[in-house]
């Protein structure tokens, strides 16, 4: 199996203060991934670095093999939607279009066939109709539909995705998972990064488990297990009764009990 | 009209709408006061570019302020990314610790010449026309109009040559900078065409005056459409009528041009905060008017559907009770009866108010919304 994104020894820090510190991470072709850990765990770190949107302070990144820079097109990103303003004024067609400024390049303006294009990926997510409505009036459902969509006019091999389940309703979820298990099917590869434990092993093939360190990636069956998490999320995950070298939470039959206990807000603990 | 008063309303109205195009980017980007920042911060540029050349027009002096203007942004920048202080609070420092060099110099230097204190805070159109462009010997007009209106054109030709880049930009420039799009680069153009146009209108309205320029215009623009391009365009309008109308206003009091243009783009911001046909103040207080008689007549509709045909309805369904169940004040009831009435919801019958058929549908229709 070939590698996606391949991540050797990267260690990325703000001043003196490491956020992700020597990582190795194979993420390979044509999986879903979640991305795991607490607050500061460096998640969204870990996505800007592949994107080279923050500069390394050690390591290497390779997409299928090769730079990030000459491989620009076949990556796809969907931020934060907290990230921008939404009272910017445009239209949800246009937001869409940003997707392919990239291929349109520098000079040129997109034409008919990009609106095209992204009408045809707001069809995708359920948004066609919305087209010509003002992103302010947007639910935030919708806007991470919105972003969705700009994503998928980039037509990339991988996408990154920084949170697209947050804040959104069940129908949207459903939604996107179904997205993205289609973008799968295609033989996409997706990595996601992800906060509702719960849904880890019914939505994602492969984990990667994040506290500034890796602390364990590969398939969700071998390595999402009360240990690793604990190890994460630094012995706070409140597990009922589950004795350490248990077999893979994963195997064992709804989540939902016994990690009742993983809160968001707490502060990571640093190894 | 004589030649001269056209020529200051030319130059004018020029020079506000060369200050508004850059400056819809600098609001969107929640930059406002960065053009506040850098119209001053150019000054040291200016005072040594003419101490160089003495003149005002030359191009090295422009080329010295516009690195000056540069120079600010990324002293900002450079402070801010040190987490210590907020970027506001760099701001503060940076473009007070530059202009007061630029005061400190022309004090000491430049007190007996063309170059004062008052002209570079507040400036001196009036003046303009005296300064002419000769070409072969021609008189072809005042110099800061071909220098402002070259400003323009070199502002519109940017927006118009990178306007995607700008948007993606602005809007999101994680993404832009994925795409390849070097937002970093279109920041620091965008910067430095903001630094080209704040010497330019300085000559004109001074360095306090052109963040009235650069913010107003574009933020009453911000609220009379929802489109970027439309946004570019009417504030250039808006800068251009203010400043003519500002003309008119100063010659009429016999004030300060840039002083009078600046309160123009006020006066132009104030009225379209308040008459903007959907975000303005009056739009909005119609709306929630409309909503709070549209509420009003559901819960109407509704108590009199759930209490309609049983015994107590002699009792609930009189006017008079409505202030006891639905918490109304008398006034308030008496205008919801009446809204309901013209709307054909509701009809009188004795003293009892009775839903007409329409009324029913509306009722059952808003229990189910609800």
């Amino acid at each position: 199996m070939s590698a996606a994104v391949e991540v050797r020894d990267l260690t990325v820090a703000y001043r003196e203060r490491p956020v992700l510190w020597d990582i190795d991470l194979i993420v390979p072709e044509g999986v879903l991934m979640a991305i795991v850990g607490p607050n500061g765990a460096g998640k969204t770190t870990l996505i800007k670095a592949v994107l080279g949107l923050v500069k390394p302070a050690a390591g290497e990144i390779l997409i299928y093999g090769k730079s990030f820079a000459s491989q620009q097109r076949r990556v796809g990103y969907v931020p934060q939607r907290g990230s921008v303003d939404w009272d910017f004024p445009t239209n949800v067609l246009d937001v869409v279009t940003m997707g392919l400024y990239g291929r349109i390049g520098w000079f040129r303006r997109p034409g008919r066939a990009d609106r095209t294009k992204a009408l045809h990926a707001l069809e995708k997510v359920g948004m066609a109709d919305h087209a010509d409505r003002q992103i302010s009036q947007l639910s935030g459902g919708q806007q991470q539909r919105v972003f969705l969509a700009r994503a998928l006019v980039q037509d990339a091999d991988v996408y990154l995705m920084d949170e697209p389940f947050q804040g959104v309703d069940a129908t949207t979820e459903r939604a996107i998972i179904a997205l993205l298990r289609e973008l799968r099917s295609d033989g996409k590869t997706v990595v996601v990064v992800h906060h509702d434990l719960q849904t880890v092993p019914e939505y994602f093939d492969e984990v990667l488990l994040l506290n500034v360190r890796r602390l364990a990636s590969g398939p969700v069956g071998d390595v999402f297990t009360e240990e690793n998490l604990r190890k994460t999320y630094g012995g706070r995950v409140g597990f009922v009764g589950a004795p350490a070298g248990s077999p893979p939470i994963a195997n064992r039959g709804p989540l939902p009990e016994r990690l009742g206990g993983v809160s968001r807000s707490r502060e990571p603990s640093r190894n | 009209m004589i030649q001269a008063q056209l020529e200051i309303q030319l130059i004018a109205a020029v020079v506000a709408a060369a200050c508004a195009l850059p400056g819809v980017f600098l609001v969107l980007r929640k930059m406002s006061m960065m053009s506040d920042a850098i119209s001053h911060a150019i000054l040291p540029g200016i005072v040594l570019g003419f101490f160089a050349t003495s003149d005002l027009a030359s191009p090295l002096l422009i080329a010295g302020a516009t690195l000056t203007g540069v120079l600010t942004v990324a002293l900002v920048e450079m402070i801010s990314s040190t987490r210590l202080i907020k970027e506001d609070a760099a701001i503060g420092i940076v473009f007070p610790a530059l202009f007061s060099v630029g005061v400190i110099l022309i004090a000491q230097y430049a007190g007996d010449v063309h170059l004062d204190i008052d002209a570079v805070l507040l400036g001196e159109l009036a003046f303009a026309p005296f300064d002419r462009l000769v070409v072969g010997g021609q008189d072809i007009g005042p110099r800061s109009l071909y220098l402002m209106s070259g400003v323009l054109v070199v502002n519109i030709l940017f927006i118009v040559i990178f306007f995607k880049e700008l948007k993606v930009a602005t809007f999101d420039a994680g993404l832009a900078a994925a795409l390849g799009l070097m937002p970093v680069l279109i920041h620091y153009l965008l910067m430095g065409l903001v630094s080209v146009t704040a010497v330019g209108a300085f000559d004109a309205v001074g360095s306090i005056l052109v963040v009235a320029l650069m913010v107003g215009p574009p933020s009453a623009a911000y609220l009379l459409t929802d489109r970027l391009s439309v946004m570019l365009v009417l504030s250039a309008l808006i800068g251009a009528g203010s400043a003519v109308a500002g003309y008119w206003m100063a010659h009429a009091l016999d004030a300060s041009i840039g002083g009078a243009m600046a309160t123009m783009v006020g006066v132009a911001f104030f009225f379209t905060w308040l008459l903007a046909p959907d975000k303005g103040y009056v739009a909005r207080q119609r709306r929630r008017t409309r909503q709070r008689w549209t509420f009003a007549t559901k819960m109407l509709t509704v108590h009199l559907l759930s209490h309609e045909g049983l015994p107590e309805a002699a009792e609930e369904c009189r006017e008079d009770h409505l202030t006891h169940h639905l918490r109304w004040e008398p006034a308030f009831a008496t205008q919801a009866v009446k809204t309901a009435m013209s709307d054909g919801l509701v009809a009188r019958s004795g003293p009892l108010l009775e839903l007409t058929p329409a009324g029913r549908k509306h009722a059952a229709r808003a229990v189910v919304e609800i």
